[in-house]
């Protein structure tokens, strides 16, 4: 009786590990709230669902709050987050990573087979954090100047403007108070307006240098950079060459000749003024100071995403193979240039003939191209800290004229060292 | 007897409870649960994501330190100072249109109240493009009058532009609360100021306002209330500049709390803004409120 009752434990013991060995994984997918990227994943999360059926993925966008951050912090709070998570910007990465939240992709088997075949070691060089790497950049958004072909030629400019000499000399002709203006020196007082201003600049003027020393977290960029970029969006304001407030659409409507723009400007212009994209712009790198070598390449900032795998995760092999799966097939990418119109994080969109279709377009061409030269933002937890200190001690005296560029740019890397001294 | 009373008092205790239960869940739930966490949040050092640390009154004294604080604080006042006189003036002005008017009257009033459902995210929108540099409103002054304002961008202006356009939304909500309060006014305090002589002026400020203490004192609560709570309108244009001339203490808090990951000092400048505009609300009430009888 005893070895009767035995076999039936053993059996059903037997039947319950098969049952659950067997039953299906599912993982947590939450993606950034925007709708061209909300199709790609839609497109190919049924793919995914046909060749794995051990491992379902309950996709959503990451849930509707103030920021993606703000979402994903409550959810952290509330022990609610996700396996995975992507719109992930090197700030909070460095939070999460600090707070020992995500998982480093590298302790993963494959994690070097995938760089190679996505072809991204330098991308993914620049999201490295202690000798790890925690995010697996998605795309990469070179920011690039447009400038109106249309008014250059009006006023015997063949090219566009390379230096910051040029500039001014575009400026003494086209310049008209209250109506037009050369160049959008500041895109605006919010803190990420930064990344597109003067980190963008002194990338450009530094070669791709880092404005915070990444190994002793010091702040550098009073240096001759940092001079260069700080005296040219001074004289911009001094000479009212530039104005604090450019109106509505000033690209579009004529009210500024050129523009720091990143790629998802692209779709808009197409929808709402395509005959300007078409016809009346040029896109170069942003600009340099007059030193600058003619033979070197231009960098500029990256606005770049990743996507992690939180530590709470109860799956993370199975999130991992997920991940591998997107990023390890081009194919994949093609879909995401197609819907998003994006530069995946990839090194060879110009030469792999699977990008060759778009790169048609001179203007997602321009921006393929300077993939290699994008650089991301300082890894930092207080990345907002340091851009409000940015905005505070060093753009807005230099567009009020309130101090000197030398003295803003001094204040400015004290008020930042003090954050990061804290 | 004296059992059967008791019994009933047992009963009726009992409805009491039952009836006002719900709302005392509902209460602790959404409002007693919160305002505990937030007094705990404001003694402790947090992240979300680390464990939280008691640092008692360590946030207090950071804030009382931090000129971000004092500079929202006089943010504060300066749009108190645009804003109440504006919108007080303006809604009973236009209290007294619409009760003047002989049709129409709560077509008006209703017209007046969209502004006030409408979407700040929208509106704000809406207001930047009219009153940018190559906007409708400067493309006027400038063509007309060769001036143009920097609505937006100048220091001085960016905190009086956005009085203005809470004040046109708002207007037309402060105007109703104006307009029930006229109307309560007995009609022969009139007849009998204008049998003595009184002027239109003279009736307006010995019967009109005096006996709109009400209201005024419910409006200037409200207005006080607002200009602690101001996030949309700064938010959208002007991002809290230029100068940090348009910062408010929810700006500050919000940022602080979900993009400087300090959850705990924000709580902590919630508690003292909420503080301190509780306080305002009963200097407000000490001063101007008296009280009115018709009879």
């Amino acid at each position: 009786m005893k070895k009767k009752v035995g076999l039936l434990f053993l059996t059903v013991v037997m039947i319950v590990a098969i049952v659950g060995f067997s039953e299906a994984i599912t993982l947590t997918l939450w993606t950034a709230p925007n709708p061209n990227q909300n199709l790609f994943w839609k497109t190919l999360l049924p793919e995914w669902a046909k060749t794995h059926p051990n491992i379902k993925i309950k996709w959503s966008q990451i849930p509707a709050a103030g920021s993606s951050e703000e979402a994903i912090l409550t959810a952290i709070a509330s022990n609610r987050q996700p396996d995975i998570c992507t719109n992930i910007f090197s700030g909070f990465a460095a939070e999460l990573i600090s707070s020992k939240a995500i998982v480093p992709l590298d302790s993963f088997a494959g994690f070097k087979d995938l760089v190679k075949a996505r072809d991204m070691s330098n991308v993914i060089k620049k999201w490295e954090y202690n000798g790890h790497y925690y995010v697996l950049p998605i795309y990469v958004n070179p920011m690039l100047v447009w400038w109106r072909k249309d008014i250059l030629a009006k006023y015997g400019f063949n090219q566009p403007p390379r230096t910051y000499s040029q500039i001014y000399d575009l400026a003494k002709k086209v310049v008209i108070p209250h109506r037009r203006y050369v160049y959008q020196a500041v895109t605006g007082v919010n803190w990420w307006s930064r990344w597109f201003d003067f980190i963008t600049d002194y990338y450009a003027a530094s070669g791709g240098k880092p404005y915070i020393y990444p190994e002793k977290q010091v702040a550098v960029f009073n240096n001759k950079y940092g001079k260069e970029v700080a005296n040219f969006i001074y004289t911009l304001f001094k000479d009212h060459y530039t104005a604090v407030d450019l109106g509505n659409l000033p690209f579009y409507n004529g009210a500024v000749v050129g523009m720091i723009m990143g790629p998802w400007s692209i779709p808009y212009a197409q929808r709402q003024f395509p005959n300007i994209l078409k016809n009346d712009v040029v896109v170069t790198p942003p600009p340099v100071p007059d030193n600058y070598p003619k033979d070197k390449p231009i960098y500029t900032f990256a606005d770049t995403k990743g996507m992690i795998i939180f530590k709470t995760s109860k799956h993370k092999e199975a999130a991992w193979e997920f991940m591998k799966w997107v990023y390890s097939n081009p194919e994949h990418d093609v879909l995401w240039i197609k819907l998003t119109q994006m530069p995946p994080a990839r090194e060879d969109l110009l030469t792999n003939k699977l990008f060759a279709p778009y790169l048609k377009d001179p203007v997602f061409a321009a921006y393929a191209k300077y993939v290699p030269y994008s650089v991301p933002p300082a890894l930092s937890s207080k990345t907002v800290s340091i851009q409000q200190a940015m905005t505070n001690k060093l753009i807005e005296p230099l567009m009020y004229l309130k101090t000197t560029p030398q003295k803003a740019l001094n204040d400015a890397v004290a008020a930042v060292n003090n954050i990061l001294f804290q | 007897m004296k059992s059967n009373v008791r019994s009933l008092e047992r009963v009726e205790n009992i409805k009491g409870w039952l009836l006002s239960g719900p709302y005392w869940i509902f209460a602790a739930i959404f409002f007693g649960y919160p305002f505990v966490w937030l007094v705990v949040l404001a003694l402790s050092k947090w992240n979300f994501i680390s464990p939280r640390e008691t640092i008692w009154l360590d946030n207090f004294i950071k804030l009382f330190r931090d000129p971000m604080f004092w500079t929202v604080t006089w943010n504060t006042i300066r749009f108190m100072f645009y804003f109440i006189p504006m919108g007080l003036t303006l809604s009973i002005a236009l209290a007294m249109a619409f009760s003047k008017a002989k049709r129409f009257k709560t077509f008006f009033a209703m017209s007046f109240l969209i502004a006030n459902v409408s979407s700040g995210v929208a509106y704000s929108i809406i207001f930047t493009q009219l009153f940018s540099t190559n906007g409708p409103v400067n493309n006027f002054l400038y063509d007309h009058f060769g001036v143009f304002i920097p609505w937006f961008s100048d220091p001085n202006w960016a905190m009086f532009s956005i009085a203005i356009m809470v004040t046109w939304k708002f207007m037309g909500y402060y105007a109703l609360i104006f307009l029930a309060g006229l109307q309560a006014i007995p009609k022969e305090l009139y007849e009998a100021a204008e049998i003595d002589g009184a002027t239109k002026w003279t009736q307006f400020w010995k019967i009109t306002l005096p006996l709109l203490n009400p209201s005024i004192v419910m409006v200037m609560v409200l207005a006080i209330t607002l200009t602690f709570g101001i996030f949309t309108e700064p938010f959208m244009i002007t991002g809290g500049g230029p100068l940090n001339s348009t910062q408010t203490f929810m700006m500050v808090i919000y940022t602080d709390a979900f993009l400087k990951y300090e959850p705990g000092y924000a709580a902590t400048m919630s508690i003292v803004a909420a503080g301190m505009s509780f306080a305002l609300i009963l200097l407000t009430r000490k001063l101007i409120e008296r009280k009115v009888e018709f009879a």
